[in-house]
């Protein structure tokens, strides 16, 4: 057992196969990097709409209120469903990756729009009065006033979703993206041993993710010592 | 392109025994990782630093690696050595491992977050230690810990869509046996999203107000 395990091991190993797993890595990657940076970005625009107060904004609000409630509530495996079905049927001819990233700059979206709004609504309403005494205009005061102090209240939720969200396009094998997990299955289904090639390839995303989360907890500490000044 | 949704909303009993399955799932696996988490995090501040080690281990490598991966390595793997899984226990284990390193941080925060002199003025008062667990740490760390748990149940009944997967006919699985006879799929999805939508609203109330009750947490529900 342990015998053919090691002469698998060399096999896995080998070059194309490592090719494999490098191009599954490169792709879980890029899917996870581009969802969070378009996640993040979108994120803030949905949470700034959502703390606005004018009345004329209240259609708006209700819409982005409505998103964020739905697609945190909704499990990424159905999303990413329901957007490879729809655009199939709208004949939108869209590669399986172009898929996962949708769905994924969707959900990411509405979850980091939701810890971003946490973070802007942890200032008190005060600091809003007092820039606009000011005369500060309302992205000034965001600018300047709002987002340096809901910083560190946002950074630490944001770092904790990153990490999940990089396990999350695991699910994204299921609708035939080419990443890490699917390698994984074309390795098994090559006749690997799952242990090893499930085995690896855990190990692989663990490797993606730990420093990330290590990263994020440093942050938290640092940003949580200057908290209590 | 027209939406039907008439055939599938014939099938709502259908539907809706998935989402009883999903719920069950979700439930069990909750309930044991609770367990493992209670274990994990009393380990983590009283026992020997060996433990400690091992604990830590476990909720790092469980909290960064994906479910989906782990219930493959379960599944695929573990018949190799000659452990067979019906592709439900697999799930549930897989749930459960993974729910059981995020309860024991949750637990771990919930613990750390009673001081030393709350249990030192409790002796002072001359409570016994189960009177202390009961009265002092307990209402503490609940309403502490209530809210973080609430949302990992409602995370992890989202995460059971992955037993679909595996074969497992819950909401998911049965929403694609209802696609794939119909060929209605964006109609089908679109009433498992509500359905799951539903739940988790439902779900939210429910421990929103046992929360609010029973353990006092301050809980906005949106």
């Amino acid at each position: 057992m342990a015998g053919s395990m090691m002469t698998q091991l060399t096999h896995l190993f080998s070059y194309y196969n490592l090719l494999l797993l490098l191009e599954g890595f490169a792709a879980t990657f890029v899917l996870s990097a581009i969802g969070c940076l378009a996640g993040f970005v979108s994120g803030f625009v949905v949470a700034v709409l959502r703390i606005t107060r004018s009345r004329a904004m209240a259609p708006v609000r209700i819409v982005v209120f409505a998103y964020c409630l739905v697609f945190r509530r909704v499990p990424f495996l159905v999303t990413l469903m329901l957007v490879f079905f729809a655009t199939q049927s709208l004949n939108a001819n869209l590669s399986t990756f172009s898929v996962a990233l949708i769905s994924v700059c969707l959900i990411a979206s509405a979850y980091l729009g939701e810890i971003v709004r946490s973070g802007l609504e942890s200032i008190h309403v005060n600091q809003w009065e007092a820039a606009s005494t000011l005369n500060f205009s309302y992205l000034e005061t965001l600018r300047y006033v709002i987002v340096p102090q809901a910083w560190r209240v946002i950074v630490p939720p944001t770092f904790g979703f990153f990490v999940m969200f990089i396990k999350d396009t695991a699910l994204a094998s299921q609708i035939g993206v080419m990443e890490l997990t699917s390698a994984g299955k074309v390795l098994s289904n090559k006749g690997f041993s799952a242990t090893l090639v499930y085995g690896a390839i855990l190990v692989l995303y663990f490797l993606m993710s730990y420093p990330l989360s290590r990263f994020g907890k440093r942050m938290e500490k640092k940003l949580a010592a200057t908290r209590n000044r | 392109m027209t939406l039907q949704f008439g055939p599938i909303l014939e099938q709502w009993p259908y539907l809706l025994g998935g989402a009883w399955l999903s719920l069950q799932i979700a439930v069990l696996a909750f309930g044991f990782g609770m367990f493992i988490g209670l274990v994990c995090a009393s380990i983590l501040r009283y026992g020997p630093a060996f433990l400690r080690r091992v604990v830590r281990a476990y909720v790092t490598f469980a909290t960064n690696t994906p479910q989906l991966v782990q219930i493959f390595f379960l599944f695929f793997g573990l018949p190799e050595i000659g452990v067979t899984l019906s592709p439900y226990t697999a799930v549930l284990i897989g749930a459960t491992f993974n729910a059981g390193a995020y309860l024991c941080e949750i637990q771990r925060a919930g613990f750390e977050s009673v001081r030393w002199a709350e249990i030192e003025a409790a002796e002072v008062l001359g409570f016994s230690t189960p009177q202390i667990v009961r009265h002092v740490i307990f209402p503490h760390v609940m309403k502490v810990m209530f809210p973080p748990l609430s949302n990992q149940f409602i995370v992890m009944t989202l995460g059971t869509s992955m037993a679909s997967i595996f074969g497992v006919e819950e909401l998911t699985g049965r929403t694609s046996n209802i696609a794939s006879q119909t060929y209605l799929s964006v109609e089908a999805f679109s009433v498992a999203a509500l359905m799951y939508i539903g739940i988790t609203i439902l779900a939210t109330f429910a421990l929103a107000m046992f929360g609010r009750h029973v353990c006092r947490a301050k809980i906005k529900v949106f």
